[in-house]
């Protein structure tokens, strides 16, 4: 008798296991049976046939954003989803040079202290207009306490009153001049909201803000995902009505970059960000995968190791240049990055017209470094190897940030470390979570550091190493983590910030870059890295300022 | 003893004792997450302005700290928590400002989901292993050698089993079944059976290892006891044995043990639901603890509290059933 | 009579343990490379000549670091294990021996504990002590705790209620020597075949705790850090896993089934 339920339970239980085998295979519900596309890859638009309609899957790798507002806080995952639905000011072309969005004209003063902006005529998602009254409003946003803007407000700092002029036209007072206000306005960070959607609140906005894009948030599940709706009154910068080819958009999160990809192969989604590099390799290795790979380096600065100049053992420039000169960080981006990743030797990011790449400074010698260390003072090695002065070892502390180093990050820096050992160096590399990253980083308690800063425009120049870029905001984050303070380096850069003239501008860039690169305060590694792989999906528009992807112009294939 | 109290004053006073262990493990662990954060570094503020390391300005952060109560002394934000979480109240989170009752509960689902299914399957398999081996013992003759041989394979598979690592099984279940057989999707998502299966066979296969050593232990304790010898040799099968007499008895130690395959099944659903993009309350006390968001890891972490100490409840009135001699000796447990 | 003492698994499983004592001590017998040595033109290389498990993502040899991994891994699981342990002795023994209110005080801190699942517990340990192995391992012997804590509770309430021990304290004897020499020595052996068990369950722990991003520093070979960092490359480079994945599952394999033959050894 008691035999009767046990098997019933098992019984059941395997009959529920056959009935979720038998199930749809891998479900994808925005694509139909993929056997129907006839093996064309969905790189070249032409032959694949594009359907109308559909919704694009996408995984992100990123963290989940907590607010869809990117005017509050301000990351990289919130440009990445608002781009499907806010439009910033401007734009830019690959060239540098600003492109008209919802600004189609403006002019500046000659002091450099007014900017006029013309209006494009649009409505919000909402039914609001967009007018002079509504970019006043999203500045003052910005600019408001409550809203706990950590990016945004730092883009707009100068900007001290938008006047109406008129619902078409929008004047922009300044405090100073500031060279790069329309690189900043051309971010996502700055994005146009509509007053309406703002003045509901954060807790509601933070849900579903309402803007200009091709296409409109309208739920959110915490989690799991974000879904989007095609705007169908959608207007693109040239004023063409466009609304998007796709239905919607499932936005999801799926923090694991394995099962990522996994998802990506079998089919669940049709796009993925932050691959793993042996993946990339993989997937254009196999053409039968159908997977296209787009490279979209972030603008701003290189990817580098900042050295601490502001401390031992990097307070003097020989022990940094001796650093530099033996880590030899070229075979292992090789070995480890494959042809995803490109050796920089530059501190701006190569989308970036005016970076300047000093290759010669950075090549590997050994025996260089061991001279250098000598003459610095550091003569005596220990038991382990390692130098040794005034029996303080050469210890440098090296917190690395698990959230935003991938794995090959951080086996690349472990080939740094067996690297500089030769030359005497010992290299502490600490796995930390974020909040202690960033507490390790307030605390000076570093000596080198890897820190992504992203930001449209040269301009970020000025925030990572003029001498301001020392004193810590509130929270104790302070950007310039190498501890640059030079004079005429902080006199050159503020040269550029005010000057209107594009082309002295540039050259002031050019000697900014040549005097950071000579003081061996950054050992550059290779651009943000930006990476996309796609299958089943082509007409991805790339050109967004922020290196984004947008899908307005996106279709499926399969 | 003296004058036994009525069975409804009994009654009472086992409720008012089992809100009391409730209360204290609620008030403990409160305790002991707030210390833990505020030790570990990163200003909550910040969890409010956009996560750690916030560029905001000193207005923006001055807001936060008088919105959040984050400008009172220590050992007050610590009793105004406490506060909110004996009201269940449980506050906003900095983070996401929405109210932390909302997030916790709406992941509560699709943990429990997963934590129950892997609990039933795991203790399936343990107790298909555990049947196995008691027929392979029951063997003889010629056939005993094939049925040491089973046992051996079942005795080693638990041990394997046991000691596999959550994601790494994922990982491998996902290369087999997802992308090699395509059966089932990678991602898994609530509301979707056929993303339930390889999160739930990922936590089940370890437990189910455990659970099995453990119940074969106790099966082959049980099975040199005197009543089971008595069956057999009044002819029982190997298979009534089991069930109607062995089991029970082993039975009784692994229910005790289901308090902590529920601490297993979350500890496991931390990386399982991270692996496999699923949303739950493992997923969110990751991201809560790496954003220092206090109000929704002290929320979790006391719901997970409490579900544990009804489990614990529950699984003693069960073990009063199973064996009444556990019920009328009165050990507090 | 004595080979028939352990069985031919535990013999086998002794054989086992005995190869990871001397990994563990002398690991430059097994392996005389350095296990920190990279080598990136070697990068990703398939088991094959001069390298018997391949290489990991920076050229460096899996079987080396194996090997001279296992002082960390074993340790780990060892610490860990006794921190655990050691906890729950004071916890049993004074739930078992001393007064019921102290028994009913110490089944309070056990759910405690209990209701805090181990990686929770370890979450919370590392963000606050920082990253590396002694805070996941302090976590982890505080979160195995209880399990061992109850298993004494029961088996010393046995013990201390038992004939022996009662003659001897109708005997005069005092609550240390009863606990010497009765107590303790009745109830500690059934609890290695629990300790061995535990020992590869604290690997797998911290393993998983470096899947959450916390864990051994780099560039340690330590077997769970190993396998996180092989699981990346599973269907490109699976000997990556391998090495480490059968160095965990046999230690702690060996160590249960060598717990198990000493259980049935047992003085009575």
């Amino acid at each position: 008798m008691r035999r009767l339920p046990l098997l019933a339970v098992a019984s059941a239980a395997t009959a529920l296991v056959l009935a979720a085998c038998s199930g749809s295979p891998a479900p994808d519900p925005s694509s139909p049976s993929d056997a129907a596309s006839g093996g064309s890859t969905a790189s070249d638009g032409t032959d694949a046939p594009t359907q109308a309609g559909g919704t694009l899957v996408y995984a992100s790798g990123d963290a989940e954003p907590t607010c869809l507002d990117p005017h509050v806080g301000g990351n990289y995952p919130q440009a990445l989803i608002s781009t499907q639905y806010l439009e910033p000011l401007v734009g830019r072309a690959a060239d540098g040079t600003t492109t008209p969005w919802l600004a189609t004209d403006w002019t500046v003063s000659e002091d450099g202290l007014t900017w006029d902006f013309t209006l494009a005529e649009r409505t919000f998602t909402d039914g609001t207009p967009f007018d002079a009254a509504a970019v006043k409003a999203n500045i003052e946003h910005l600019q408001d306490p409550d809203t706990g803007s950590s990016t945004g407000y730092l883009a707009v700092e100068k900007v001290t009153e938008v006047e109406v002029v008129d619902d078409r036209h929008a004047r922009f007072h300044l405090s100073e001049p500031d060279a790069a206000l329309l690189e900043s306005l051309a971010q996502q960070w700055t994005a146009m909201q509509s007053p309406t959607g703002l003045a509901r609140g954060m807790e509601e906005n933070c849900l579903a803000p309402a803007g200009t894009g091709p296409f409109v948030v309208t739920g959110w599940t915490p989690q799991q995902q974000v879904d989007l709706v095609a705007n169908p009154d959608y207007v693109d910068a040239t004023g063409e009505a466009a609304p998007p080819l796709l239905d919607g958009i499932t936005w999801r999160f799926v923090p694991d970059a394995a099962t990522r990809y996994a998802a990506l192969v079998s089919g669940e989604v049709d796009v993925i960000d932050n691959p793993q590099p042996d993946t990339i390799t993989a997937a254009e290795a196999d053409a039968s995968l159908g997977i296209e790979h787009i490279d979209n380096p972030r603008p701003g600065s290189v990817n580098r190791i900042e050295l601490n100049s502001g401390q031992t053992p990097f307070d003097d420039i020989r022990v940094r240049e001796a650093f530099i000169r033996s880590a030899n960080p070229g075979p292992g981006i090789e070995a480890l990055f494959s042809s995803t990743a490109v050796p920089s030797f530059s501190p701006l990011s190569s989308v970036e017209p005016v970076a300047v790449s000093r290759e010669e400074q950075f090549t590997y010698d050994l025996d260089a470094a061991n001279t250098l260390l000598d003459e610095a003072g550091w003569t005596e090695r220990d038991a382990d190897g390692y130098r040794t002065k005034d029996g303080a070892r050469l210890s440098v502390r090296f917190p690395v940030s698990t959230n935003q180093s991938v794995p090959a990050e951080q086996a690349l820096f472990q080939q740094i470390q067996a690297n500089v050992k030769e030359a005497g160096f010992e290299v502490v590399l600490t796995p930390l979570d974020l909040g202690a990253w960033y507490a390790a980083l307030g605390a000076h308690e570093y000596e080198a550091v890897s820190a992504p800063y992203t930001k449209v425009g040269p301009d970020v120049l000025r925030i990572l190493y003029h001498s301001s870029g020392t004193e810590p905001a509130p929270s104790g984050y302070f950007a310039n983590h190498a501890y640059v303070r030079d004079a005429e380096l902080d006199a050159l850069l503020d040269e550029a910030s005010a000057t209107q003239d594009a082309a002295q501008r540039a050259d002031l860039l050019e000697q900014a870059q040549v005097r950071i690169l000579e003081g061996y305060y950054i050992l550059p590694l290779y651009d943000q890295q930006n990476h996309f792989l796609v299958r089943g999906v082509t007409g991805i528009d790339t050109s967004n300022p922020v290196a984004t992807l947008s899908f307005q112009t996106a279709s499926l294939t399969d | 003893m003296t004058t036994t109290p009525g069975p409804s004053r009994r009654a009472l006073l086992r409720v008012a004792a089992l809100a009391g262990r409730a209360l204290l493990v609620v008030w403990v662990t409160a305790t002991v997450v707030f210390l833990a954060l505020r030790a570990a570094g990163g200003d909550p503020v910040e969890a409010v302005l956009g996560g750690p390391g916030s560029q905001a300005g000193p207005e923006a952060v001055a807001a936060a700290r008088a919105q959040y109560g984050l400008d009172l002394p220590v050992w007050q934000q610590y009793l105004l928590q406490l506060w909110r979480v004996l009201t269940l109240d449980l506050g906003d989170s900095y983070a996401r400002r929405t109210p932390v009752l909302d997030l916790v509960l709406s992941a509560l689902g699709p943990t429990a989901a997963l934590a129950v299914s892997a609990l039933v399957l795991g203790w399936l398999l343990a107790l298909g292993a555990a049947w196995l081996v008691s027929w392979a013992r029951a063997v003889s003759g010629r056939l005993a050698p094939v049925g040491r041989a089973v046992v051996a394979v079942v005795r080693g598979w638990e041990v394997l089993a046991s000691v596999l690592p959550h994601f790494w099984l994922g990982a491998v279940l996902v290369a087999l079944f997802a992308v090699g057989l395509r059966w089932f999707p990678a991602t898994s998502t609530p509301g979707s059976l056929a993303g339930l299966v390889l999160p739930t066979v990922t936590l089940a296969i370890p437990l189910a290892g455990f659970l099995g050593q453990l119940l074969g232990e106790g099966v082959g304790d049980a099975e040199s006891r005197p009543f089971a010898t008595t069956a057999r040799a009044r002819g029982a099968g190997p298979t009534r044995v089991f069930s109607r007499h062995t089991l029970r008895h082993a039975a009784i130690p692994t229910v005790a043990l289901t308090g902590w395959a529920f601490g297993f099944l979350v500890s496991g659903a931390v990386v399982v639901e991270t692996l496999f993009g699923r949303p739950g309350l493992g997923r969110l006390l990751v991201d809560s603890t790496l954003q220092r968001d206090v109000p929704v890891v002290m929320g979790a972490i006391v719901v997970i509290a409490l579900v544990y100490v009804l489990l614990t409840v529950v699984t003693e009135a069960v073990e009063g059933l199973l064996d009444p001699r556990a019920a009328t000796t009165g050990e507090d447990r | 009579m004595r080979a028939r003492l352990l069985g031919v698994a535990g013999w086998a499983a002794l054989a086992v343990v005995v190869l990871l004592l001397l990994a563990v001590a002398a690991p430059d017998l097994l392996a005389p490379g350095d296990p920190d040595a990279t080598d990136v033109t070697a990068s990703l290389h398939p088991p094959g000549w001069g390298h018997p498990l391949g290489t990991d993502e920076l050229g460096r040899d899996v079987w080396t670091r194996v090997v001279h991994g296992a002082r960390s891994s074993l340790g780990v699981g060892l610490v860990a294990t006794t921190i655990g342990v050691a906890i729950a002795l004071v916890l049993g023994l004074a739930a078992g021996l001393g007064p019921r209110w102290l028994s009913t005080v110490v089944a309070r801190i056990v759910e405690i504990l209990y209701a805090f699942p181990t990686l929770v517990l370890a979450l919370l340990l590392v963000a606050v002590r920082g990253p590396g192995l002694a805070a996941s391992v302090l976590a982890v012997g505080i979160a195995t705790a209880p399990g061992y804590a109850r298993i004494l509770r029961a088996r010393v309430r046995g013990v201390a209620v038992s004939g022996y021990v009662t003659a001897a304290r109708l005997e005069g004897a005092g609550w240390w020597r009863r606990l010497t020499r009765h107590v303790l020595p009745n109830t500690l052996w059934p609890l290695v075949v629990v300790v061995t068990l535990g020992i590869g369950q604290a690997v797998v722990w911290v393993a998983g705790l470096g899947f959450l991003g916390l864990g051994a520093l780099p560039p340690a070979a330590e077997w769970g850090a190993m396998l996180n960092a092989g699981r990346v490359y599973l269907t490109t480079a699976w000997w990556l896993s391998v090495g480490p994945g059968l160095a965990i599952t046999v230690t702690a394999a060996a160590l249960t089934v060598l717990g198990r033959a000493l259980g049935r050894v047992s003085p009575s």
